[in-house]
C-alpha cells in the first residue's frame, strides 16, 4: 500500500493533512462523462468560479466536442488516456457516471493517471459491491475519495469548487469567506447551512458534502484531522444522519456544532433517501447524539429554550438552531462572528393568499419582497395577463375537445355536447373561445358583435360567395370563398385596439369588466386614432345603440364613449371583446393571444353566416328580411342564424331543435377530418410565431376538410326518410296522431332491403349500401344497442312533450330489421338519424308545399353542420395557436406507405 | 430486503458449495418427514417468516422433535406463528423441517461492511449458538479484508489462530468459509450471517461444517441479487400497495423513494432531497402520511405520475399539501411544480374538490415560474396557499405547515370545505 504520504495515523490511508489543501487553485480536474445531463449544467459554473480548473473531460465517441463555459471551452476526449496523450495533466477526477458505470470510471482514473490523488463521485445509488472495490483500489494507490452521492467540495477562501453543484448556480453569492468548515451528509443542506451561517454572521472556509451511502470515503475522522491543521478554520459544523460509526471515531480539537437528524429512522425497515441512513442499532441517531455530547462534555441538546453548550461544542437536532448554537459556542471561546448578521430566520412568504379565511395571527403573514433577481421576476409576473401555455406537438392532440371512447361523447372545454345542446348558440361561441358558456351579459355582447358582421352588402366577399354558389359549389366551398377574402388586414385595427385596451386596463388594475364604479383615470391611451375618428361612424353608432338597447354592460364601452371624438367600428368591437375576455383572462383560463383574436373571430362568424345565404338577402339595411336595427338591438344570433339557414320564421319548438343540433355538432374530437384541416392550417403557418397565423385561412382549412361524406352526409338520412314517407300522407311530423302505421312502413322497407341484400350477395357483390342512421362501430355488441346520444335526445324531447314521427320511425325500423332476421341484433339508432329527423321535422311542411326543393334541403343539411362545426373548429384553431409547434401535424415519411 | 431461514438459504448456500443441513419445506408429506427423522434422529421445526426476523429461538418459536407425531404437532403450532421484534411484527407462513446435526462445536460467522474499518469484515467465533452480543471481545474475531482479493483461507486461519480455536475445526472452516465471500460479494448482499454452523463428524472423525441457519440482506441498488431467481413475493411484504405503485416508477432519473409513516396522517409532504426528507420527517412526526424523496430532477411525466399516485391514495384525508425541499442544485422547479399542479387539477377534476391548504418551501432553477404555476392552480381551484423561498429557514417553514395543520384540525378544514361547497 502506498502509504508514504499517508497522514494522521489512521487505520486506512488518507492523504489530506489540512482542509486548506483540498480545493486549491492548483488542483487540476478531469471530468468523466462531462457532456452528461447533470455535468453539462453544473461543470461550467464550477469551472468558471474556480478560475478554470477543469483541464479536459471524457465522453465516449464525442472526441473533438467541447463543453462551453463562461471561462472558455473545455475539450472533450473519448477516454482519459487520449486526454493525457494530448498533453493535459490532472490530479483530480470527477466521476459523473450512472451507478452501473461509476466504478469503471474510478478504475480508469486510477489505472491511467499516476498523478491522481483525489476522486469525487457525485453518483447516487451506487451498489455497496462497487463501493467496496473502489475503496480498496483507492487505498492501494493512495488516493482520497469523496462520495458516493456527494455534491463535492467548495472552498470559500480559494474560490474553488470541485465535483458537484455546491453553492448552486452562483457559488460566489452563497459562499462568503469566514472561519467555519462544514461537513455534511446531505448535499443540498451543505449549501443551506452556509446560508444559515451567514444569517448569524459566520462565513465558511471549506465545505464538504460527504454523501450518506454505506461507504463514506471521506468522513468525520479524517475531516477532524484536516480541520485541526487548517489555520483558516476556527470551528466546524457537522450535519449527520444515522448509520455508520464515523463520527464516533473522530477526534475534534476545535469547537464543533453537530446537527444530528433522523431519530425517526429507528422505526424504519427500509432506507429512504440516504442509503446508509438507517439504524442497525448502535449507530442510530440517538447513539450519535450521545457520542457528540460525550465529546463536548454537555449533558443535553442545544435548543433556543435550553441553550446548552461547552467550549468544545454543542449538539442540535434542528438545522435552524445551528447558527445560534455556533455563536454561543464561539462566544464561550471568546470568538466573535466573522461579520455582521445578514438576515433573519423569519418566515418570508413570497406568495400568500388566505382567501379571506379566519386565520390565527401566526399564519396570516404578509407577503415579503424576495431578494433579487427573484423580486424582479415576481414583479414581471404581475404584468402577465392571462395564462401562458407550454408548447408541444399537437398532432392529433387537443386541449379543447376530448372524446370519451366508451360513451363516444365529446366534450368541449369540459362541457359535453349533450349539455352544449341545451345552450343557446351565443353561449357556445363563448364556450369555444372563452372556455366557459358565460352569462347573460356575455350573450348580449356576442349578439351585437356577431350581428354587426352579418350584412355583407356591397362587400366583395358576398359577390365571391354568390359566384361560387352559382357555379354549383357545395356550401363549404361557398363559405371558404368568402373566408379567403376576409384577410388579416381587415382585422388588424380591432386587434391592435384590443391589445392596447388589455395592456392599459390591466396596468390600471381592472378586476371586473362590469364594474360600474371603476375609475378609468389611470388608463393612458396614446394612439387615439385607434379608437376614435373625427367623423361619426354609423356602423359604430348602430352597434352602440344595440348594446344600449340590450342593456349590455361594459367598462370598456363606457370608457370608449368618454373619449373625445367618435368611436370607430373597430374600437367598439374591441371594447366588446375585451369585456368578454376580461374575466377568463383574470382567472387565467385563457391567454392574451386568445383574447386578442376575439375581434377577428366575431367578424368571421358573422361573415360566414352571412355568406351562407344568397346575395339578394343582403340589402343596405336588412339581412334575410330582418332590419339591421332589429338584429343589433333585439334578436339573438341563434334566431337570426335559424332564419338564415332555413328561411323560415322560427317558432319556439323549431328554435329549440335548432339549438340542440348546434350543440350536438360542435365537435367530435380532434380526430375528425374537419378538425384536422383546421389544425393543419395553423400548423402550416407556424403557431410559434402566432402573429403569422391566418385565422381566416384556418377556417378555410376546416371548410375544405368537410364534404359530402363528412358533414354533408346529413342529407343521406333526410333523403332516406323522404323516400319512406313520400306517399304516407304525413302532414305534421310533430303530431302523434298522424294516423300512419309506422310498423307497416318499416316492414315494407325491411322487405325491400332484405331482397336487395340477397340479390347483391347472389351476384357476388360485397358492396352493400348501408342504411343511413342505424348501427354504429362502437355501440353494436349487445342484443339491443343504444347510442347514448340518441337516448339522451329522445328523453330530452319527450320531457318537453314534443313528438317526432321520423325519430319514432327509426326506432321502429331497427326493431323491424331484427324481427325480420335482417340484423343479428337490434341496431342502435345513431346520432345521424337524430339529426336527420330533427331537421326534416322542421322542413317537412315547406318541402311538401314546394317552397323547399330537394337541393335546398341538401344545402340546409350541410350548412346546419357547418355553423356549429365552425365554432368548434375555431376552438381547435385557437387551441393549436396557443399550444402547437410549427409543422407539428406532419406525418414523418417513415410512417407513410406506398402502394403500387 | 432480507431473507431469514433455510428454506431459501439452503439453496443459496448450495450455489457456492457450502454444506447445509437437510431441509424440507412446508409442503413436505408425512413420508418425507418420517424419512428425515430416521436419517437424523433429531429434527428442528422452524416457522418461515418473510424479511429479516431475529430472536426467534428466544421467543420459543423453535420445535425439536424425534418422532412424526410431535413433528406434525409442532408444524401446527408454528405454521402461522406471530412474532414481535423491534418495531416489526411478523407472521409466519409455513415451516421448515431441518435435520439436526450432532456436533461438539457451534460456529458463528458473518460478513458485513464495517464503517469502522471501511472494508468488508468477517466476524467469526467458535463460541457460537449464543447471542454474539453476550460474548467478550477476546472471544470474537472481527477481521476486515481486501474485497479485491476476497476472503482468503489465510484470513480465516489467522482469525482462528488468534481465538485459540480447537485444532480440529480449523481445517474444515479454512476450506469452506472462503466460498461464502463469492455468495456475499457477487450476488449483491450487504450482510450474511450463519449462526450456527455445526461441524459434523464422518465415520473417521473428520469434520465438515454444516450451515444450520441462514440470514442475509440484499443491496437494493445492486442488480446482482436478481441472478438468484428469488421469487418476487419474498420481498413484496416490505411494501404497501402505495409504495409498490411508486416503486414501479423507479429509475435513476430522479428518486422516487417513499415510505408510509402514518396512514392516518394529515400532512401530505412531497419532499425533495435526502436532507430535506430527514428534517421534514423528523419534525412532522406522526402528522406526516409519507416520508419521501422525489428529488434528482425527475422529468415532467414522471413527477406527474408520482404526484397523481400520491393524491389518489392520500389527498382526501390530507389537511395540508406541503411541497418542500432545499435550494435545488439541478431539479427544475418549474417542471416539477407544473407537474404537481397539473396532477392536482386533474385529481380535482376526476374526484371533485377536497379542502386543502397548500404550503410550499423551495429554491432552485426556474423558481418563480414554478411558484407562479402552483399559485395559479391554487387560485383556480379556490385553495389558500403560502409559498416560501429559500430565504426562509426550512425548519420554520415546516413549523408553519404544522401550525396550518393544527388550525385545519381545529375547524379550518370545515371553513375551506364550505367555500368549496363540499363536505369537510
Amino acid at each position: 500500500m502506498k502509504t508514504s504520504n499517508a497522514v494522521g495515523g489512521f487505520k486506512y490511508y488518507t492523504g489530506i493533512d489540512s482542509l486548506a489543501d483540498i480545493a486549491t487553485r492548483s488542483v487540476r480536474v478531469c471530468v468523466l462523462n462531462i457532456l452528461g445531463g447533470e455535468s453539462s449544467d453544473v461543470t461550467p459554473v464550477g469551472h468558471a468560479w474556480s478560475g478554470g480548473n477543469v483541464v479536459f473531460g471524457t465522453s465516449p465517441g464525442r472526441r473533438g466536442q467541447v463543453l462551453d463555459t463562461p471561462a472558455g471551452p473545455i475539450p472533450v476526449y473519448n477516454n482519459v488516456r487520449e486526454g493525457l496523450e494530448a498533453g493535459h495533466r490532472f490530479n483530480c477526477g470527477v466521476v459523473y457516471l450512472p451507478p452501473s458505470a461509476a466504478d469503471d470510471g474510478v478504475v480508469e482514473l486510477v489505472r491511467v493517471n499516476p498523478d491522481l490523488n483525489k476522486i469525487f463521485i457525485p453518483t447516487e445509488k451506487m451498489s455497496v459491491h462497487d463501493a467496496r472495490e473502489i475503496r480498496a483500489l483507492a487505498q492501494l494507490n493512495g488516493i482520497d475519495i469523496f462520495g458516493g452521492n456527494s455534491l463535492g467540495v467548495a472552498d470559500a477562501w480559494n474560490q474553488v469548487r470541485i465535483g458537484g453543484a455546491l453553492g448552486g448556480d452562483s457559488p460566489g453569492d452563497t459562499l462568503k469567506k469566514g472561519s467555519i468548515a462544514v461537513l455534511s451528509n446531505s448535499g443540498g443542506f451543505t449549501t443551506t447551512i452556509a446560508q444559515y451561517l451567514r444569517m448569524a454572521g459566520w462565513g465558511t472556509t471549506t465545505l464538504i458534502s460527504s454523501g450518506k451511502d454505506v461507504y463514506i470515503h471521506y468522513a468525520a475522522p479524517e475531516f477532524a484531522h484536516a480541520l485541526a491543521n487548517d489555520d483558516r478554520s476556527k470551528a466546524a459544523v457537522l450535519y449527520c444522519e444515522p448509520g455508520g460509526y464515523y463520527e464516533r471515531d473522530a477526534n475534534f480539537t476545535k469547537p464543533v456544532v453537530a446537527c444530528v437528524v433522523g431519530r425517526w429512522k429507528s422505526k424504519l425497515t427500509r432506507a429512504v433517501g440516504h442509503a446508509g441512513a438507517m439504524a442497525g442499532g448502535a449507530d442510530d441517531a440517538a447513539s450519535k447524539e450521545r457520542w457528540f455530547m460525550e465529546k463536548f462534555g454537555v449533558d443535553a441538546l442545544f435548543t433556543p429554550q435550553n441553550p446548552v453548550v461547552s467550549k468544545k461544542g454543542a449538539v442540535v437536532v434542528n438545522i435552524a438552531d445551528i447558527p445560534a448554537a455556533l455563536t454561543a459556542v464561539m462566544r464561550a471561546n471568546g470568538v466573535q462572528p466573522d461579520f455582521a448578521p445578514e438576515g433573519t430566520m423569519e418566515l418570508k412568504p413570497w406568495f400568500i393568499s388566505t382567501r379571506g379565511l379566519q386565520l390565527p395571527k401566526e399564519l396570516d403573514l404578509a407577503p415579503v419582497e424576495a431578494p433579487e433577481p427573484y423580486r424582479e421576476q415576481i414583479a414581471a409576473l404581475k404584468q402577465q395577463v392571462g395564462t401562458v401555455l407550454p408548447r408541444q406537438t399537437m398532432k392529433d392532440t387537443s386541449g379543447a375537445s376530448q372524446m370519451d371512447a366508451k360513451t363516444q361523447l365529446t366534450s368541449l372545454h369540459g362541457v359535453s355536447m349533450l349539455d352544449a345542446a341545451q345552450y343557446p348558440l351565443e353561449a357556445n361561441v363563448s364556450l369555444a373561445l372563452l372556455h366557459e358558456p358565460g352569462g347573460v351579459n356575455d350573450q348580449r355582447l356576442i349578439n351585437v358583435a356577431i350581428g354587426s358582421g352579418l350584412n355583407l352588402h356591397g362587400h366583395p366577399a358576398l359577390a365571391a360567395a354568390q359566384a361560387a354558389r352559382e357555379a354549383g359549389n357545395a356550401p363549404n366551398s361557398v363559405l371558404a370563398t368568402a373566408a379567403s377574402i376576409l384577410g388579416p388586414k381587415s382585422q388588424e385595427a380591432a386587434r391592435r385596439a384590443v391589445q392596447v385596451l388589455i395592456e392599459q386596463f390591466a396596468a390600471a388594475g381592472l378586476a371586473d369588466a362590469l364594474d360600474e364604479g371603476f375609475d378609468a383615470r389611470g388608463v393612458r391611451i396614446d394612439d387615439t386614432a385607434l379608437f376614435t375618428g373625427k367623423e361619426a361612424d354609423p356602423r359604430a353608432q348602430a352597434m352602440l345603440a344595440g348594446l344600449q338597447a340590450r342593456s349590455a354592460k361594459s367598462v370598456f364601452v363606457r370608457y370608449l364613449q368618454s373619449l373625445p371624438g367618435h368611436p370607430t367600428e373597430d374600437a367598439v368591437l374591441a371594447a366588446i371583446t375585451a369585456t368578454l375576455a376580461w374575466g377568463p383572462l383574470m382567472r387565467k383560463r385563457i391567454s392574451r393571444l386568445t383574447a386578442e383574436s376575439l375581434p377577428a373571430w366575431m367578424r368571421l362568424f358573422g361573415a360566414l353566416i352571412g355568406a351562407s345565404v344568397p346575395a339578394e338577402q343582403h340589402t343596405v339595411d336588412s339581412f334575410c328580411g330582418i332590419t339591421m336595427q332589429d338584429i343589433l338591438e333585439q334578436r339573438p344570433i341563434s334566431e337570426v342564424a335559424f332564419i338564415a339557414l332555413l328561411g323560415l320564421p322560427p317558432n319556439p319548438a323549431d328554435l329549440f331543435s335548432f339549438q340542440v343540433l348546434v350543440g350536438l355538432l360542435l365537435s367530435n374530437g380532434p380526430g375528425t377530418i374537419s378538425a384536422q384541416g383546421a389544425k393543419g392550417a395553423v400548423s402550416a403557418d407556424g403557431p410559434e410565431d402566432p402573429s403569422r397565423v391566418q385565422l381566416n385561412k384556418a377556417l378555410v382549412g376546416f371548410l375544405t376538410h368537410t364534404g359530402y361524406a363528412h358533414g354533408g352526409n346529413g342529407y343521406e338520412g333526410i333523403a332516406f326518410l323522404i323516400e319512406q314517407f313520400k306517399d304516407a300522407g304525413l302532414q305534421d311530423p310533430g303530431n302523434p296522431d298522424h294516423g300512419i302505421d309506422l310498423h307497416a312502413l318499416a316492414h315494407r322497407y325491411v322487405k325491400a332491403y332484405a331482397s336487395y341484400k340477397s340479390t347483391k350477395k347472389n351476384t357476388g357483390s360485397l358492396d352493400i349500401q348501408k342504411i343511413p342512421g342505424v348501427n354504429h362501430p362502437v355501440f353494436k355488441d349487445k342484443p339491443v344497442n343504444h347510442d347514448p346520444r340518441e337516448v339522451f335526445i329522445a328523453k330530452l324531447f319527450a320531457e318537453r312533450g314534443e313528438y317526432n314521427v321520423f325519430h319514432q320511425f327509426y326506432r321502429t325500423l331497427v326493431q323491424a330489421l331484427f324481427d325480420a332476421g335482417v340484423s343479428r341484433n337490434v341496431y342502435c339508432v345513431n346520432i345521424d338519424a337524430v339529426i336527420a329527423a330533427l331537421l326534416l321535422k322542421m322542413l317537412w311542411q315547406p318541402y311538401r308545399s314546394g317552397a323547399y326543393s330537394a337541393a335546398a334541403l341538401e344545402t340546409a343539411a350541410f350548412t346546419i353542420f357547418l355553423y356549429p362545426r365552425m365554432i368548434g373548429c375555431a376552438a381547435e384553431i385557437d387551441d393549436h395557436l396557443n399550444r402547437g409547434r410549427n409543422m407539428d401535424t406532419r406525418t414523418p415519411a417513415s410512417q407513410c406507405r406506398f402502394v403500387a | 430486503m432480507q431473507i431469514t431461514g433455510m428454506l431459501h438459504g439452503a439453496r443459496l448456500l448450495q450455489l457456492v458449495g457450502f454444506p447445509t443441513a437437510e431441509v424440507l419445506g412446508p409442503d413436505a408429506n408425512d413420508d418425507e418427514i418420517k424419512g428425515l427423522i430416521e436419517r437424523h434422529k433429531q429434527v428442528f421445526i422452524k416457522p418461515v417468516f418473510r424479511g429479516g426476523v431475529g430472536k426467534k429461538g428466544k421467543a420459543g418459536l423453535l420445535g425439536r422433535v424425534s418422532d412424526l407425531k410431535s413433528a406434525l404437532k409442532e408444524k401446527e403450532r408454528l405454521y402461522f406463528a406471530e412474532h414481535q421484534h423491534g418495531n416489526q411484527y411478523a407472521k409466519a407462513n409455513g415451516v421448515t423441517f431441518e435435520g439436526g446435526v450432532p456436533s461438539e462445536h457451534e460456529i458463528y460467522f458473518s460478513l458485513t461492511d464495517s464503517t469502522e474499518y471501511r472494508a468488508p469484515t468477517m466476524t467469526l467465533t467458535h463460541h457460537g449458538g449464543m447471542d454474539i452480543e453476550e460474548l467478550d471481545n477476546t472471544q470474537i474475531a472481527r477481521v476486515p479484508f481486501n474485497p479485491l482479493t476476497g476472503l482468503k483461507a489465510f484470513i480465516v486461519a489467522n482469525a482462528l489462530s488468534e481465538l485459540n480455536a480447537p485444532k480440529e475445526i480449523i481445517s474444515p472452516l479454512v476450506q469452506h468459509l472462503p466460498n461464502l465471500w463469492d455468495l456475499f460479494h457477487d450476488y449483491g448482499m450487504t450482510t450474511l450471517e450463519l449462526n450456527p454452523i455445526r461441524l459434523r463428524a464422518d465415520k473417521r472423525g473428520r469434520l465438515t461444517p454444516v450451515a444450520c441457519d441462514f440470514k442475509c440482506g440484499f443491496d437494493r441498488d445492486d442488480p446482482r441479487w436478481q441472478r438468484l431467481d428469488l421469487p418476487a413475493h419474498l420481498f413484496a411484504a416490505d411494501t404497501s400497495p402505495f409504495e409498490q405503485e411508486i416503486n414501479q416508477l423507479r429509475t435513476y432519473q430522479g428518486q422516487s423513494d417513499v415510505y408510509i409513516i402514518n396512514d392516518k396522517g394529515t400532512i401530505l409532504a412531497p419532499t425533495f432531497g435526502g436532507g430535506a426528507n430527514s428534517l421534514v420527517t423528523q419534525m412532522l412526526g406522526d402528522d406526516a402520511i409519507i416520508s419521501s424523496d422525489f428529488g434528482g430532477n425527475p422529468p415532467y411525466e414522471k413527477m406527474k405520475s408520482v404526484a397523481s399516485i400520491c393524491f389518489k391514495h392520500w389527498l382526501k384525508q390530507s389537511n395540508v399539501l406541503f411541497i418542500i425541499g432545499g435550494k435545488s442544485n439541478n431539479t427544475d422547479i418549474f417542471e416539477t411544480f407544473r407537474a404537481m399542479a397539473d396532477a392536482l387539477r386533474e385529481h380535482f377534476g376526476q374526484y371533485g374538490p377536497s379542502p386543502l391548504y397548500v404550503v410550499v418551501g423551495r429554491g432552485g432553477p426556474n423558481l418563480v415560474r414554478g411558484m407562479a404555476v402552483l399559485r395559479d392552480t391554487c387560485e383556480a381551484l379556490g385553495l389558500p396557499y403560502a409559498s416560501f423561498g429559500f430565504d426562509s429557514a426550512m425548519s420554520e417553514v415546516v413549523d408553519y405547515a404544522r401550525k396550518v395543520d393544527a388550525w385545519m384540525k381545529a375547524g379550518g378544514r370545515a371553513q375551506i370545505a364550505a367555500r368549496l361547497n363540499v363536505n369537510a
